[in-house]
């Protein structure tokens, strides 16, 4: 039976490369990075022997940590209630080993009837997007993307 | 482990470490050379806290 990816097109031009080809070492590695750079924030980009971008994500994400923790903001749990408590619960889990620590620093739980409580939510789950962010940057710059 | 004491931030001393941060990460992962990112840096700051402020001021006749 003729594969029909190799089938021309209607128009005549020839169909691209089979898309199911295992992912090259390059990628491989790439991905590793970009999971490093999520579980610990900076490895991705020191793995990569970017030092300054690594100590500033490291350090940018863990103050955002610290302090959101404690000015008492919510580090969610899996057991949210709604939607938003999910959201919450993803956002802080883009700290990687982050979350735990946050958990750690907040052992009387979290307090937002006051503005700081509030305030350390939000910064709590900026520190995750932030990570995720730079787990991006980090997983494109191995891919020999400009970054 | 041992209780971190409380930290306790006025509204705009939350909204400067929370520009600073996001500038310094955004200008480092953002930009290349040391020059654009100090550029980038302080402008993206300068915009947070206008914009942070500005929201604010903007919130003054509805808080009460």
């Amino acid at each position: 039976m003729e594969d029909p990816a190799q089938t021309p097109a209607i128009d005549g031009t020839q169909p691209s490369p089979s898309t199911h080809a295992t992912p090259s070492p390059g990628e491989s590695r790439a991905v590793a990075f970009g999971i490093a750079a999520w579980l610990l924030p900076g490895l991705g980009h020191a793995l990569q022997k970017m030092w300054g971008r690594a100590l500033v994500v490291f350090f940018a994400v863990g103050l955002l940590v610290f302090a959101g923790a404690s000015m008492k903001g919510n580090v969610f749990t899996r057991q949210g209630s709604d939607a938003f408590d999910t959201l919450g619960y993803i956002a802080d889990m883009g700290t990687g080993s982050f979350y735990l620590f946050a958990r750690a620093i907040e052992t009387k739980g979290a307090d937002v009837s006051h503005a700081g409580g509030d305030y350390g939510t939000r910064l709590l789950a900026t520190a995750g997007v932030l990570n995720l962010l730079a787990a991006l940057h980090a997983y494109e710059a191995a891919r020999g993307h400009k970054a | 482990m041992t209780a971190v004491p409380p930290l306790e931030l006025t509204h705009f001393q939350a909204i400067l470490l929370f520009a600073v941060v996001i500038s310094a990460a955004f200008g480092f992962l953002g930009r290349r050379r040391p020059k654009d990112r100090v550029k980038y840096i302080l402008w993206s700051l300068f915009l947070f806290l206008l914009v942070g402020i500005g929201i604010g001021w903007a919130m003054f006749p509805f808080s009460r």
